[in-house]
């Protein structure tokens, strides 16, 4: 094979990586992203665009004092993942997340929702 | 030792289009046998085809690609979904869960098997129904490759769908850019055997390849409409995405290589059929040799944007 090829080859795999980026894929959440509750919700879930890996996804959650609320047990059932919650009183939550869809992207995010206010 | 290259995108789309080319190449070899070179053969009233052990040793020489370039990728993406360096990557926390917690682990593991019984298959390939089974290996290890891509995590109810169009564009691509391969080895040796026999035997496995070509093409074009479908979704999708643009460059190729396929079909095919009636025509097999050589050369380019497709986020989530 024209070793002018092979060179080109490799030029072009290097210009396609340059351009490759992984994005978020939540589709929707409950409680709803940003949504203030009266009360604190025993469970936060997550649905996603793609089916997950739960060896390599899961959920934590802080309160207002930023003291982890959740029982470090995420449950991954295809595209839906979900984490119990303890008591945490009211104030502001914030969920982190990171997963590994079944095609190997891995994706983070986070969000907040209120609780009492 | 730094590891930061793990995290790059290079050696990852790299790998994969090797794998991925190197694996259509073993599948696409010997499905040319099997639908071409031998039914050729027994039309001729040959015992053996031509290109029978050309077959065996382009599988074979794909086969020994396919089997580290497929470790490599198991091994990059578990360093990648792990966070761990290569050496604390052998371990259990690392390809143990990998292989065998996640999907992408499991088909490989399984895809690995297919490897093994093809490699066993190719050794004893003078027995007639362990070619069979060689095939059915090279097939699955085709297949599998839709496991551990995009097809494989679409929830349900369309997963279903999107898996069997995967693993007919799979095998279809396959057929197409291993089989261009062994035609481009079977138009060489057909020109330094200019007899009449070679030259009818070759222009009959020319027809038979033509028409794996054309079903290749029609699945290739319907199943791409289903996977764009559900990883594209829109115009927009195909435009203002990473994924979009790529697969647009990926489109392109296609139609380029459909344009030297039309010309070999519609143009050369007919003016070699005059060749087994005496009237030799070698500038028409030396278009149809040229033609093949760069569409397979398109056709390995190909494989290098499914590389860098196969780790981009699907258009459809970002375009909307």
């Amino acid at each position: 094979m024209p070793r002018s090829f092979l060179f080109a080859m490799m030029a072009l795999m290097l210009g396609l990586a340059s351009e490759v980026q992984a994005h978020a894929t939540l589709d929707h959440a409950e409680p709803r992203v940003g949504n203030t509750m009266a009360t604190a919700p025993h469970e936060v879930t997550l649905w996603f665009t793609q089916k997950l890996e739960s060896a390599f996804s899961s959920i934590t959650v802080t309160n207002a004092a930023g003291e982890r609320v959740d029982s470090g047990k995420t449950r991954v059932s295809g595209s839906q993942m979900s984490v119990t919650l303890r008591a945490g009183g009211p104030g502001t939550y914030r969920v982190n997340w990171r997963v590994l869809s079944v095609d190997t992207h891995t994706t983070e995010g986070n969000f907040t929702f209120q609780v009492g206010q | 030792m730094n590891w930061a290259w793990a995290d790059s995108d290079v050696p990852l789309i790299v790998i994969r289009a090797m794998h991925f080319a190197a694996t259509a190449v073993t599948a696409g070899a010997l499905l040319f046998r099997a639908v071409v070179a031998e039914p050729a053969a027994r039309h001729a009233g040959w015992t053996r085809a031509m290109p029978a052990s050309s077959a065996r040793q382009v599988a074979s020489i794909g086969l020994a690609m396919t089997v580290p370039s497929g470790m490599i990728w198991v091994l990059l993406l578990t360093m990648r979904m792990s966070g761990l360096s290569l050496e604390d990557a052998f371990s259990a926390d690392g390809l143990g869960t990998v292989i065998g917690d996640t999907q992408f682990g499991q088909a490989s593991a399984v895809r690995l098997l297919c490897s093994l019984i093809l490699a066993g298959c190719l050794v004893f390939d003078r027995i007639a129904w362990l070619r069979w089974g060689g095939l059915a290996a090279a097939l699955g290890l085709v297949a599998g490759l839709a496991w551990t891509g995009h097809a494989g995590s679409t929830p349900d109810p369309l997963g279903e769908i999107h898996l069997a169009a995967d693993i007919l564009h799979l095998g279809a691509a396959s057929a197409w850019v291993g089989g261009l391969l062994l035609l481009a080895r079977m138009l060489i040796a057909a020109r330094r055997q200019p007899t009449p026999e070679w030259r009818a035997y070759e222009l009959d496995g020319i027809r038979r390849f033509s028409v794996l070509g054309m079903v290749s093409v029609a699945t290739l074009i319907v199943s791409g409409l289903v996977n764009a479908w559900l990883l594209v979704g829109s115009w927009r999708g195909l435009v203002v995405t990473d994924y979009g643009l790529l697969l647009s460059v990926k489109l392109v190729l296609f139609g380029v290589m459909l344009a030297f396929a039309a010309i070999n079909r519609l143009l050369l095919t007919p003016q070699l059929a005059s060749v087994a009636q005496g009237q030799p025509q070698p500038t028409a097999f030396r278009r149809l040799t040229r033609n093949t050589v760069i569409e397979l050369a398109l056709g390995l380019v190909v494989f290098a944007v499914v590389g860098a497709l196969g780790i981009q986020h699907p258009a459809i989530h970002l375009a909307q």
